[in-house]
């Protein structure tokens, strides 16, 4: 089934020359998880503020072609409707406390106050997010004094409270450390539990290894690939265009390590059995 | 990071009042005292405060907020004490300067309900948290967008000013001087304030965004997380306050 439907997007920020995504159709489905990869200016993060209606909502300037979210055109909902569909988190893990709860249990029943939800079903959901997302030994402490990581899965919590059907991460642990990092992954892990359509910008190609089972790669506002993940980071021109690809993909390239479906590993996994069919179980000993 | 507050907790009955009467109350109380403005009402209102001050348990927190005013009601005594209009009964002379009775008499009118507006609001500030101030508000109509501005602003003060700590020691370790006399500290303020607002208005942006994705502009109804407490009789005491205050104004127009 389809959830996103996107037809002819294009978007100019107000006084930017160039337009900052031109031209992108695409669809998606229900249950998809979408890595989008990009070098800087590709329109990674105008491409998330699309989904949730920040563009064209709280963003003006010069929108064309339209999103359809299941039957909901974001054009004409207001980012508030959006939101209950479509959620977002993004890079700052600290402006995306709402600075007006004193601690992570309020900061959590903060956008279900805004929707209206019926407070023993506020509390339901409360509970089961900050269980998730392992939240519950700091429930009682002001928001700012979390990390970063526990202030990035509080912000995830947050979003998941209000249920939506698609959650969009633009680069959620690109200003954290590695522990942070980890922590967040694993959070964006049991997003997939849930069954939602996850979009993940992101820069850690690993991790989208692992996670995505598509990639959408932009660069400079348009697609150049859309494809199954093993597809895309089996390219060649992905240097060209300043991308990397996964480390296990580096190593079988090297190693000129191909699949039957004439792709490169791209996990771990992969790599170590395909090294064995190839070298003998006593490789490297 | 913590909040801006004055609230002091304490295991007290005043604390244990719902902040919307304690709202009225104080409403109440700052307003009757300029509508019957006698001194011995106002007195008899701003002890009623100091005993509730001290029923609270609360205090010791006042005298400070009082000592702040003391230079000004001493100011308001001196320059009415000898040049209020109606001045006839001189008290005594300093330095050839005469004080009238009249004069000190309508500058303790004055003084008493000045204090008496400070216990007041020092009573709801001193026993509500904000949070919950902002929340009984909010509950009986105040829009819910002055409310978060009402609440951010106690938490993003503080956050302000830890970020400005971190830019003085950018500056500081390339070498700008910050501490030393008065002059020099006025020429370090002064590069602080372009990368201070700058930054606290790309936060705020962000935050914004933040905000929208949660449902901040939502039309439904809002809802609470938090039941208000009221503890009994508090609908009586409301009803009770508000009519004080039209008899004061009844007492008032008759009289």
């Amino acid at each position: 089934m389809k959830e996103i439907i996107i037809n002819n997007l294009s978007y100019k920020y107000s006084l930017a020359e160039n337009k900052a995504l031109n031209n992108i159709s695409l669809e998606i489905e229900k249950g998809d998880f979408i890595g989008v990869i990009g070098p800087n200016k590709a329109g990674k993060s105008t491409f998330c503020k699309s989904l949730v209606g920040l563009i064209p909502h709280f963003y003006k300037g010069e929108f064309e072609g339209e999103i359809l979210i299941d039957d909901l055109n974001t054009l004409n909902s207001s980012i508030a409707e959006i939101s209950l569909k479509v959620g977002l988190v993004f890079q700052d893990p600290f402006n995306q406390i709402s600075g007006a709860k004193l601690s992570v249990y309020d900061e959590l029943a903060f956008g279900l106050e805004n929707n209206g939800v019926e407070r023993e079903e506020m509390i339901t959901r409360i509970d089961k997010y900050l269980d998730l997302m392992d939240l519950n030994e700091v429930k009682d402490n002001n928001p700012f004094e979390l990390s970063g990581g526990q202030m990035q899965r509080l912000a995830i919590a947050s979003i998941m409270a209000l249920k939506p059907d698609v959650f969009v991460l633009d680069e959620p642990t690109s200003q954290l450390d590695p522990q942070g990092t980890e922590e967040v992954f694993k959070a964006v892990s049991r997003l997939r539990e849930e069954n939602l359509t996850v979009i993940l910008v992101s820069q850690k190609l690993n991790k989208l290894a692992d996670y995505a089972n598509k990639i959408l790669f932009l660069n400079q506002g348009g697609i150049v690939a859309y494809d199954d993940t093993a597809a895309v980071f089996s390219r060649n021109d992905l240097e060209q265009m300043g991308m990397g690809v996964p480390i296990y993909t580096e190593i079988a390239r090297e190693l000129e390590l191909k699949n039957e479906k004439d792709q490169y590993p791209i996990r771990n996994s992969e790599l170590k059995e395909m090294l064995v069919a190839k070298y003998g179980k006593n490789i490297g000993k | 990071m913590r909040s801006l507050s004055l609230y002091v907790k304490r295991n007290s009955l005043i604390h244990k009042i719902d902040p919307f009467t304690k709202i009225i109350y104080v409403f109440v109380s700052v307003i009757s005292p300029f509508i019957m403005p006698t001194l011995i009402f106002s007195a008899s209102l701003t002890l009623i405060n100091l005993m509730l001050l001290l029923l609270a348990k609360v205090v010791k927190r006042v005298i400070p907020i009082i000592s702040f005013v003391f230079i000004i009601i001493l100011t308001i005594f001196v320059i009415q004490g000898m040049f209020y209009g109606a001045n006839q009964t001189k008290l005594f002379t300093i330095f050839n300067l005469s004080f009238y009775v009249e004069g000190i008499l309508y500058a303790a009118k004055i003084s008493i309900r000045a204090i008496n507006v400070l216990l007041a609001f020092s009573l709801l500030i001193l026993t509500t948290p904000p949070a919950e101030m902002i929340e009984s508000l909010v509950r009986r109509g105040m829009p819910a967008k002055l409310g978060y501005i009402m609440h951010s602003v106690l938490q993003i003060i503080p956050m302000m000013s830890s970020n400005a700590s971190i830019i003085m020691d950018a500056q500081r370790a390339r070498g700008m001087e910050t501490e030393g006399s008065l002059w020099v500290r006025i020429k370090a303020f002064i590069p602080l304030i372009g990368p201070l607002v700058m930054s606290s208005l790309v936060n705020t942006h962000e935050r914004s965004i933040a905000l929208e994705v949660r449902g901040f502009s939502a039309a439904t109804k809002k809802t609470f997380l938090h039941q208000e407490e009221v503890p009994g009789g508090m609908k009586q005491l409301r009803i009770f306050l508000l009519l004080f205050l039209a008899a004061v104004l009844v007492w008032r127009l008759t009289l």
